[in-house]
């Protein structure tokens, strides 16, 4: 069923940026605008996400500030902070707000700066991510991000015999994907020999199983089911599944299966009323390569323990059975935390209305995205399709 | 001292837990209700809500569950660590290893309680 329909979206290149936060917004909102055709005096509210710019760049109470900037002073603005989760959060509060009638049309979207242009070094953003991290248990020990997921593909290895090959797969594709992608802040090809030769990050990760550092912004605007018709190219919310599991890692049940992102889909799945195998396409969380594995085995995509191999035989490429990652990921077209979940979105709006130029799927009529934040411990799942 | 001795108000807190672990013991806390183990001080079950949950002493031996080395750290930590997640008794705990090279099902022990840049870690050796 219809919760809510998206009739704008825009997005910066995701890369590094020498503008400021705001700045970097506007040059997503305002796309968002014009490709829903309307002004900032049509948005009744700001659903805001931005994850760490208190702690990178001493800036918070961003939503008025931005708001301010952009030209929409005074509607209702919140800002959403759940780690890399950050603006798909948003973006369900938003489908919320609109499917009660609270709102008619609402900005939703996320900006982040997390490259140097922040004046932060790696050990310093290594840091200030590592903030998700449990405070007391998990910090001390060292844990860093690329160490949680390491964690939880470790286990995966041990218990399934997924190889290190396989999760290089997973990186060449998405940076052949990335390729296709003008926006992406990778867009070069890579080889299994190349990923195997890189630098260990956190084993079993080297240096391209791993999302870059990115700055980028990204947005959409979300309308009413009544509304939607009214615009030119509403794209349909049918479901949005949001799960929580707990946090630190030594307490959830079992670190291969990312329970979170199981619950987050079979909600979306349910509200939707489609299945896993309806899903023509999903852009999913793989800010490790061992995340896209987790992520596409908690979709119901493959049977728990195939994600590995099913990626190296290269059933989630743009051409396989289940495009996986299609604008490159956050591995190939960049991790801007609290601009990644919009931007998934975008990318579902884009393919399913066939403008998504060079990897545009043959085949786009129901996409599903995948947004996870910290250690796995949020994760929110959104089904999108094309309007009846 | 007993788990008890170290819980200094209502229910253990991390600071009880760290003077514990600085001590050399691994406390935890036992659910009266569901049974559950926790290894990180809380002030609920996780598994059922409840508020039945005792300080435990946990065993210091255990196997690894999973573990990972730190090659690239955040600033106040040298590279080359290996983090731990262990199974001690009916609780899983997470810690480091100064000397990677431990694997899953490896059996390590609690070494120490170390301060470092961010708190109290359990760091632990192969047995
Ligand atoms: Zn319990």
């Amino acid at each position: 069923m219809t919760r809510a329909s998206v009739v704008g979206v825009g997005m910066t290149e995701f890369g590094v940026h020498e503008k400021r936060l705001a700045e970097l917004f506007a040059d997503a909102a305002f796309p968002a605008f014009d490709d829903a055709g309307i002004t900032g005096d049509d948005v009744d509210a700001f659903y805001f996400g931005n994850a760490m710019s208190g702690l990178s760049e001493n800036d918070t109470h961003l939503a008025p500030k931005i708001a301010t900037h952009i030209g929409i002073p005074g509607v209702p603005c919140q800002r959403y902070e759940d780690a890399c989760a950050t603006s798909s959060n948003a973006f369900k509060n938003a489908v919320e707000a609109v499917e009660a009638g609270v709102h008619d049309v609402v900005l939703v979207g996320g900006v982040e700066r997390c490259t140097p242009e922040t004046g932060l070094d790696t050990p310093e953003m290594t840091r200030v991510f590592a903030s998700a991290s449990h405070r007391e248990y998990e910090q001390p020990t060292g844990l860093t991000f690329p160490g949680v997921f390491a964690l939880l593909t470790k286990r995966h290895m041990h218990e399934h015999g997924t190889t290190e090959e396989q999760l290089a797969e997973v990186a060449v594709k998405n940076h052949y994907h990335g390729s296709l992608n003008p926006r992406a802040h990778f867009g070069k090809e890579t080889t299994v020999e190349e990923v195997l030769d890189g630098p260990v990050v956190a084993d079993p990760f080297r240096l391209m199983d791993c999302c870059p550092f990115s700055d980028g912004a990204s947005a959409a605007i979300v309308v009413s089911d009544d509304l939607a018709d009214s615009y030119s190219d509403p794209v349909d919310v049918t479901g949005v599944g949001h799960g929580t599991d707990c946090v630190p890692i030594s307490d959830k049940e079992q670190l291969s299966a990312t329970q979170a992102a199981r619950d987050a889909a079979d909600e979306a799945y349910s509200q939707a009323g489609v299945s896993a195998d309806e899903v023509d396409f999903v852009e999913v969380h793989d800010c490790f390569t061992g995340a896209e594995v987790l992520a596409t085995e908690a979709l119901g995509l493959f049977e728990d323990g195939e994600g590995g191999e099913a990626a190296a035989e290269g059933r989630t490429r743009v051409d396989g059975e289940v495009p996986v990652n299609p604008s490159g990921g956050l591995k190939a077209k960049g991790h801007p935390i609290g601009a990644t979940g919009t931007a998934q979105i975008t990318e579902l709006v884009e393919q399913i209305r066939g403008e998504a130029g060079e990897r545009q799927l043959d085949d786009a009529e129901v996409g599903l995205a995948h947004n996870l934040g910290g250690d796995s411990a949020t994760t929110i799942v959104s089904v999108m399709e094309a309007r009846a | 001292m007993t788990a008890e001795e170290y819980v200094v108000g209502d229910r253990l807190t991390y600071d009880d837990w760290q003077e514990a672990l600085l001590d050399g013991l691994l406390l935890g806390q036992e659910c009266q209700d569901c049974g559950y183990t926790t290894g990180a001080p809380k002030a609920a079950c996780p598994r059922c809500g409840s508020r039945g949950i005792d300080a435990v002493e946990l065993p210091l031996e255990g196997e690894v569950h999973s573990e990972t080395t730190i090659q690239v750290p955040p600033s106040g930590f040298e590279r080359g660590y290996q983090v731990v997640v262990v199974d001690v008794g009916d609780a899983r705990v997470t810690g480091r290893v100064d000397d990677p090279g431990v694997e899953i099902g490896d059996d390590v022990e609690l070494s120490e309680g170390r301060e470092t840049e961010s708190g109290v870690a359990a760091v632990f050796e192969r047995v």
